[in-house]
């Protein structure tokens, strides 16, 4: 499968921009962060850690570029530099420790989400006009644009608090031996649920109005027309034949929301006190970690970009007309 | 422009949404009349249910949580309004030199407009602000502003293409107008319909993103918006010891400028958009596609 040179450049160009930005943002700003950092590590600031932060920021009397080029061989080899908060321990170390459980949060919201608001948008445009429509349209353009904040706030106070159905912090419960058996998977299971459920509205909302736009032109197509001639069942018609093309669109919309989805994960992974990329650039920002925020930024975009990257396979392989025109 | 408007006011929606942000607005404006205390000043004891003298109750620090709803709608509103219409100039620009200059300057504008948008914006904007430390209302304009202009400017540089080739521009061509006149005048008023969508949509990210920075703590913490409000909130734990209200207050209002823009927009998208309306009009219109589609075929 071969994707366009165009938005491989793309990706190319997004990820030199986010190591542009972390490269000269901290020289540029008036009064070093170096000083604040080496105040910060406190007794802990031995000659090696000291070096190693001025190196990174700039604080060295070298030429630019050269500066550059160091920075450029420090990330081809997932050299991060160090945290400040946690010093002994290094950036790379820091975010291993917290990627996992955000990446299952955002693919059990993503895979959820597509679910409910693809299925919702087909219904909603097979019936249009009706009451169902009528409900769920407006309604979903609603829960895009209620922050994130607000919703977690909502479903922690609800669920959590008043009627304590689910837990209000951590990935499972610290009691249990992290293991591949069945009490410490549910406890994982059941810790995940409200944040998922809190990630998804923005989703679905944006998923139903997407898929509902693109069904009702493609149910203007002849060979819809063809499916009901050939006396095909209405769930027939409207599963196989029509909502099948009308999904393309809702991919596009998937690649182009990844990044707000992350960004949305990290309100909700501090609402909920979740273990996540979020809590740890939280912690990290209230701390001035800036080496941590630095490469959470990397982290996330290269995220980003390789989720980009796979839908743009998918689409690939679901579009014929993709597929034809490559052959 | 004038059917516009009409179909506007038929709108349920529409006027709903227009109804509850002019009120929300109104409210900032007489905030002096409405609440006449200092929201700052410390008034009762500590975390207080919502009372008759106190009506939305009041904070860990003993302030009155209405006073502090009615005063805080003027930053909150004020900078996402104002950041609303800045991605859009910002976007619109672009998007119009990059769809009618083409060529080099639509690839390089096209390649910048692609790569800011997969960039995740959240970690981007908390990166600026922890640089910045402490941000005012004018730090976080610019930095929601300048990380958030590509929505708009793909959707004005599409439609910029797709009207550069129609006879009038040819004709103002022809006729030697300069090209920032043929941008700003000729083409610019036939994209009022998408601004409009642009700036309501601008305006709903520039208010979630707002919020979500001040509650992080990136706001000034002594400015009374209902983002440090929910901060305050959160950090004296007012969801874990019950107050409700502290944390509902500010909430509410953010969730009801939510709702008035998104009514708003929703029309905004039928108006523009024709295809998305339900009920008569569009099987009508449905109808007359495929007629069209039948007399293409005949002819061909």
């Amino acid at each position: 499968m071969r994707i366009p040179l165009r938005r491989l450049g793309v990706y190319f160009v997004a990820f030199l921009f986010a190591i542009v930005v972390n490269f000269t943002l901290p020289r540029l700003m008036p009064g070093s962060p170096v000083d604040s950092m080496i105040a910060q590590l406190g007794p802990r600031a031995t000659p090696a850690a000291i070096e190693a932060i001025k190196a990174r920021f700039g604080a060295v009397e070298q030429p630019m570029w050269l500066q550059f080029v160091d920075y450029l061989k420090g990330l081809a080899t997932f050299d991060l530099g160090v945290s400040v908060k946690y010093y002994p321990q290094t950036v790379t170390q820091v975010l291993a420790r917290s990627a996992g459980w955000t990446a299952l949060l955002v693919t059990c919201a993503i895979v959820f989400s597509l679910c409910v608001g693809v299925s919702l948008g087909a219904v909603a445009a097979w019936r249009r006009g009706g009451r169902f429509d009528a409900f769920v349209s407006p309604f979903s353009v609603v829960l895009i644009a209620i922050p994130p904040v607000i919703i977690a706030l909502a479903t922690l106070f609800t669920f959590g608090v008043t009627l304590r159905w689910f837990p209000v912090g951590y990935a499972y419960n610290p009691d249990l031996d992290p293991g591949f058996n069945f009490t410490f998977l549910g406890s994982v299971f059941w810790h995940a649920i409200m944040p998922v459920l809190r990630l998804s509205p923005y989703m679905i909302g944006e998923f139903q109005t997407t898929m509902r736009s693109s069904m009702i032109a493609v149910l203007g197509e002849d060979y819809v027309t063809m499916g009901r001639a050939k006396g095909l069942s209405e769930t027939a018609v409207m599963f196989s034949y029509a909502a099948r093309n009308a999904m393309l669109p809702v991919l596009t919309n998937l690649a182009l929301m990844l990044g707000a989805v992350f960004g949305g994960s990290i309100v909700t992974e501090i609402v909920f006190n979740y273990p996540g990329l979020g809590l740890t650039l939280f912690t990290a920002s209230v701390a001035r970690d800036y080496p941590v925020i630095q490469g959470q930024l990397l982290l996330m975009t290269l995220a980003t970009l390789g989720a980009n990257l796979l839908v743009d396979i998918i689409y690939g392989v679901v579009d014929p007309r993709i597929r034809e025109e490559r052959a | 422009m004038r059917f516009g408007l009409q179909l506007l006011f038929r709108q349920k929606k529409a006027v709903a949404g227009l109804i509850i942000i002019a009120a929300l607005v109104l409210m900032a404006i007489f905030a002096p009349i409405l609440a006449p205390n200092d929201p700052a000043a410390r008034v009762g004891r500590s975390h207080q249910p919502p009372t008759v003298s106190h009506y939305f109750g009041t904070t860990k620090m003993g302030r009155d949580v209405y006073s502090q709803f009615v005063w805080g709608a003027r930053p909150s509103l004020a900078v996402g309004f104002a950041t609303g219409l800045a991605i859009t100039a910002l976007g619109t620009v672009i998007g119009l030199i990059a769809g009618y200059f083409g060529g080099r300057i639509d690839a390089t504008l096209d390649l910048a407009t692609n790569a800011v948008l997969v960039i995740p914006n959240i970690p981007l904007l908390i990166l600026l602000a922890s640089f910045a430390g402490t941000v005012g209302p004018l730090a976080i304009m610019t930095i929601i502003a300048l990380t958030s202009w590509p929505w708009g400017a793909r959707m004005t540089r599409a439609q910029t293409m797709a009207l550069r080739n129609r006879e009038f521009i040819t004709a103002a061509r022809m006729v030697g107008e300069p090209s920032w006149r043929i941008i700003f005048v000729e083409i610019l008023p036939n994209l009022v319909p998408l601004i409009g969508i642009n700036i309501v949509g601008s305006i709903i990210y520039a208010i979630v993103a707002q919020t979500t920075l001040e509650y992080l703590g990136f706001g000034d913490p002594l400015n009374v918006t209902w983002g440090t409000m929910l901060y305050n909130a959160q950090n004296s734990s007012a969801i874990i010891v019950g107050a409700w209200w502290d944390i509902g207050a500010p909430a509410m209002g953010i969730a009801l400028v939510g709702l008035g823009l998104a009514l708003l927009n929703f029309t905004f998208d039928e108006i523009a958009n024709p295809q998305l309306r339900s009920g008569p009009a569009l099987s009508r219109w449905l109808r007359l596609t495929r007629l069209r589609r039948r007399e293409l075929e005949a002819a061909a």
